[in-house]
């Protein structure tokens, strides 16, 4: 076990290498020039000329790459050409932000997903079945920004129980419609997956058995059926718990919260390559350490995978 | 598993912070659509990084709601009558932390945004000073025409008369730092500064809030105790906070303008100095004939489009200069709407089978809408256009570089002045980052643009009115509009009035109902 955790992380290096190059290459390819971001709208091209020089903008694509990497290796992220705020230290001020909304939002998503999906998968009422999935059908389809707004106006203006917007300092209410938002397509597979997973497993041999040998049906349901129809939810789940933690452009704006995404998409729009190189290279480090996780846990999950690996 | 869970989660979360909403706080509550990059007068050219740096920072002079420019560190300036010498008197003022503001530390501030060193984008705005574009080139300092012979007096000497310079003092770029402060902290000054305006920043949480305090040195002395702006990215969540009491002022975008007129109360509007415009470039064929560019001004019913698109929200632009600037009447409308006038200009242009254009634009539902009509109707005499969408970044560099042909752009007052129109947007030396996107040239425009610097009063107007009505009938661009702003305050919020510059609310004449000093 130890061995492969080893080899995985080993493995990670050339991933987030190539993360690493393909952002940088990307921000030169892409139309769009950086001074004229920070100059505005009225500039003198003496000035523009000085800014390039003073960001190194103007020496060769090489020199810049590789003495982006050696700044890496430092562990040095960079200063934003925007802000001239190092970006570490803006990820580390909004990363908890975007943590806090991703496993609300994931938590919300794996409780309510697999009640879903159990309820849905129950024989005795066939009829809830059909319209969980229907439902959970609207779930997967319905836009992110859409759902949003419908949740504000009904929460907040008609209703008023929530506020409407922001961060609040981290205050639970704030946190309730951006992770209902941010949760809802992820519920709806998971429901889908679960109900699934549940009927093959009710189906098959060591489920009979358990049956026949006396188990108590809630002990059949949760020992047997639920924890074999668990390992396609939890891939389900680190997917999307991993791109949430990059920053849900969409939930956070509508919700003005204040994490990761819409720092990333202002520094597109602006062209602030330490900012975009930075963060992409963070969020791509989160997205393959929850895969790594979610890979253990399946050996914890499922012993097949245990007996295959060793 | 119960499956009420997801009503429960709600239910449990409200139940744990109390479901009433919080009490409005004795505070100002706006919103921008983006966080300020920054708060230091050298680096702030967005709106946002302009409103704080402003607030926080004062100038020798400032505008007022009404875009005059008003006493603010110097209590009084005298200009000599060649008007190339300006003397300020300054009043006793304090930075924040209570050191005195002596001339010294404003030629200071002055020497850190002109130096070449800063690499601030904003050092043009001293540019009128003798000797200044000399030292941002890299030239010695003592050459440089600011002064301070005693320690309550600042004296510019200027290379040339300009009529605007008290004006360019009055920007957010011309606010006077604390250099001691900006040394200590170099690019952590942007969070940090140490001004001398009416505000000083209290709380900035990355991304969500930027919070004032009023500056307990600062003048004049705010009835309300405190701004505080909320980082709100979308149009429809600011409308859901300000209706549900979490904003007290308000942007209304156009399309929701009809809903807010009906509604009737606390609906503000003022007319921007901004000028919309789609712009050519008038090197390339066939936008090199005026003829042609004539052509296109009468093939679009832009009255129709303010209406209709715009519902109402503008102003038709005849000329560049917004009408709160001039003291001129506006110029005799040239461009009738006349389609059949416009296929009989093209005809003489030697285009009687029409041309083909593309007009670029950034990314933006209105301005789509807007540009597919303008599409409509030159495609009804036979100018068949090509849009091209890009996002801000690429669009900029599209204009900067010149692989656009026509563009629709926009112009912002950076201070309530007519040159501020005439001079970046046409005057030949302004041609590219200048602000003269077009790369418009016409030597008459030029001197009498030069030649209204050096006058005040009706004669200097006379050649505003000149140089307008050349570029006017020079039809450089396709005139659209001066668009209307409107803005909703909350009951609560008194003696609010949209500025004339947007630097010009300090927030010093508003009240907050029921929340005393």
């Amino acid at each position: 076990m130890i061995a492969a955790l080893g080899r995985r992380l080993l493995q990670l290096f050339p991933v987030l290498l190539g993360v690493v190059t393909v952002a940088f290459l990307l921000m030169y390819v892409v139309p769009g020039d950086p001074v004229l971001a920070i100059a505005g709208e009225r500039y003198d091209e003496q000035t523009l000329e000085a800014m390039r020089r003073d960001l190194g903008l103007d020496r060769p694509l090489v020199v810049q790459y590789l003495s982006y990497l050696g700044r890496l290796a430092r562990g040095d992220l960079g200063v934003s050409y925007v802000t001239r705020r190092p970006v570490a230290e803006t990820i580390r001020e909004r990363f908890p932000r975007t943590l806090a909304l991703a496993a609300a939002a994931t938590a919300i998503a794996v409780i309510a997903g697999t009640a879903i999906g159990l309820l849905s998968a129950w024989k005795r009422v066939p009829w809830l079945g059909r319209l969980l999935m229907a439902g959970s059908l609207v779930g997967v389809s319905i836009p992110v920004f859409w759902l949003g707004l419908l949740l504000i106006h009904l929460f907040a203006i008609k209703l008023s129980l929530l506020p409407p917007s922001g961060y609040g300092g981290g205050s639970l209410r704030h946190l309730v419609l951006p992770a209902v938002t941010l949760s809802f397509a992820s519920m709806a597979t998971i429901a889908r997956v679960t109900r699934a997973g549940v009927m093959d497993a009710s189906l098959s041999d060591f489920v009979r058995t358990a049956r026949a040998k006396g188990l108590a049906e809630r002990l059949v349901m949760l020992k047997h059926v639920l924890r074999n129809a668990l390992v396609p939810v939890v891939t389900i789940v680190g997917t999307d718990f991993g791109s949430y933690l990059g920053g849900s452009v969409l939930t956070e704006s509508i919700f003005g919260w204040p994490g990761l995404g819409r720092y990333i998409v202002q520094a597109i729009m602006k062209r602030d390559f330490p900012v975009i190189q930075g963060a992409v290279l963070f969020m791509a480090l989160c997205f393959v350490v929850v895969n790594l996780l979610v890979d253990c846990s399946y050996r914890l999950i499922d012993p097949r995978t245990r007996e295959e690996a060793s | 598993m119960r499956p009420a869970v997801l009503p429960a989660l709600v239910l449990a979360a409200m139940l744990a912070a109390g479901c009433g909403g919080e009490d409005a706080p004795p505070v100002v509550r706006l919103a921008f659509e983006t966080e300020p990059a920054t708060s230091d007068p050298a680096f702030a050219v967005d709106f946002s990084s302009g409103t704080i740096a402003s607030l926080v920072h004062a100038g020798l002079v400032s505008f007022d709601e009404a875009g005059a420019v008003q006493p603010d560190l110097a209590s009084s300036w005298r200009v000599t009558g060649d008007g190339l010498e300006w003397r300020f008197t300054l009043a006793p003022r304090r930075f924040a932390d209570g050191s005195p503001v002596t001339s010294a530390a404003i030629v200071s501030s002055f020497r850190r945004l002109l130096s070449p060193e800063t690499q601030s984008p904003r050092w043009w705005v001293l540019e009128p000073v003798a000797g200044a574009a000399a030292f941002h080139g890299g030239g010695s300092w003592e050459s440089v025409g600011i002064e301070a012979p005693d320690d309550s007096t600042v004296v510019f000497q200027l290379a040339q008369p300009a009529a605007h310079f008290l004006s360019l003092l009055a920007m957010p770029a011309a606010g006077v730092v604390s250099t001691d402060r900006a040394d200590s902290l170099g690019a952590g000054y942007g969070r940090r500064p140490l001004g001398a305006g009416v505000w000083r920043i209290g709380t900035w949480r990355e991304g969500d809030v930027v919070e004032l305090e009023p500056n307990p040195c600062g003048w004049p002395r705010p009835a309300v105790r405190g701004l505080r702006f909320r980082i709100l990215p979308e149009a429809m969540t600011r409308i859901a906070e300000f209706e549900t009491g979490g904003l007290d002022l308000l942007e209304v975008p156009r399309a929701e303008l009809e809903m807010w007129r009906t509604a009737g109360a606390g609906l503000l509007s003022a007319e921007e100095l901004r000028v919309v415009y789609i712009g050519f470039r008038l090197d390339r064929p066939p936008f090199d004939d005026p003829r042609v560019r004539r052509a296109l001004n009468h093939a679009i019913d832009v009255e129709t489009i303010i209406a209709r698109l715009l519902f109402g929200a503008g102003r038709r632009a005849r000329g560049v200069v917004p009408a709160a600037l001039r003291d001129w009447p506006e110029p005799t409308e040239r461009y009738p709407y006349d389609p059949a006038r416009a296929v009989r200009l093209l005809e003489k242009a030697g285009l009687s089978d029409g041309f083909e254009m593309a007009i670029w634009q950034r990314d933006n539902p209105e301005g789509g809408r807007i540009l597919e009509s303008v599409q409509a109707y030159l495609a009804a005499v036979n100018v068949r256009v090509r849009l091209v969408t890009r996002e801000w970044g690429a669009f900029k560099e599209a204009i900067a570089n010149g692989s656009a042909d026509a563009f629709y752009l926009d112009w912002f007052a950076d201070y309530p002045d007519p040159e501020n129109f005439l001079s970046p947007l046409f005057h030949s030396r302004n041609r590219g980052g200048g602000g003269n996107r077009t790369g418009y040239a016409n030597a008459a425009v030029d001197s009498l643009i030069d030649l209204a610097a050096t006058l005040t009063g009706a004669e200097r107007s006379a050649c505003c009115r000149e140089a307008e009505r050349i570029v006017y009938e020079d039809a450089p661009w396709l005139f659209l509009w001066f668009p209307v702003r409107y803005e909703v305050v909350s009951p609560r919020l008194e003696g609010y009035r949209i500025p004339a510059i947007f630097n010009g609310q300090r927030w010093t004449g508003v009240t907050l109902e029921g929340v005393g000093e």
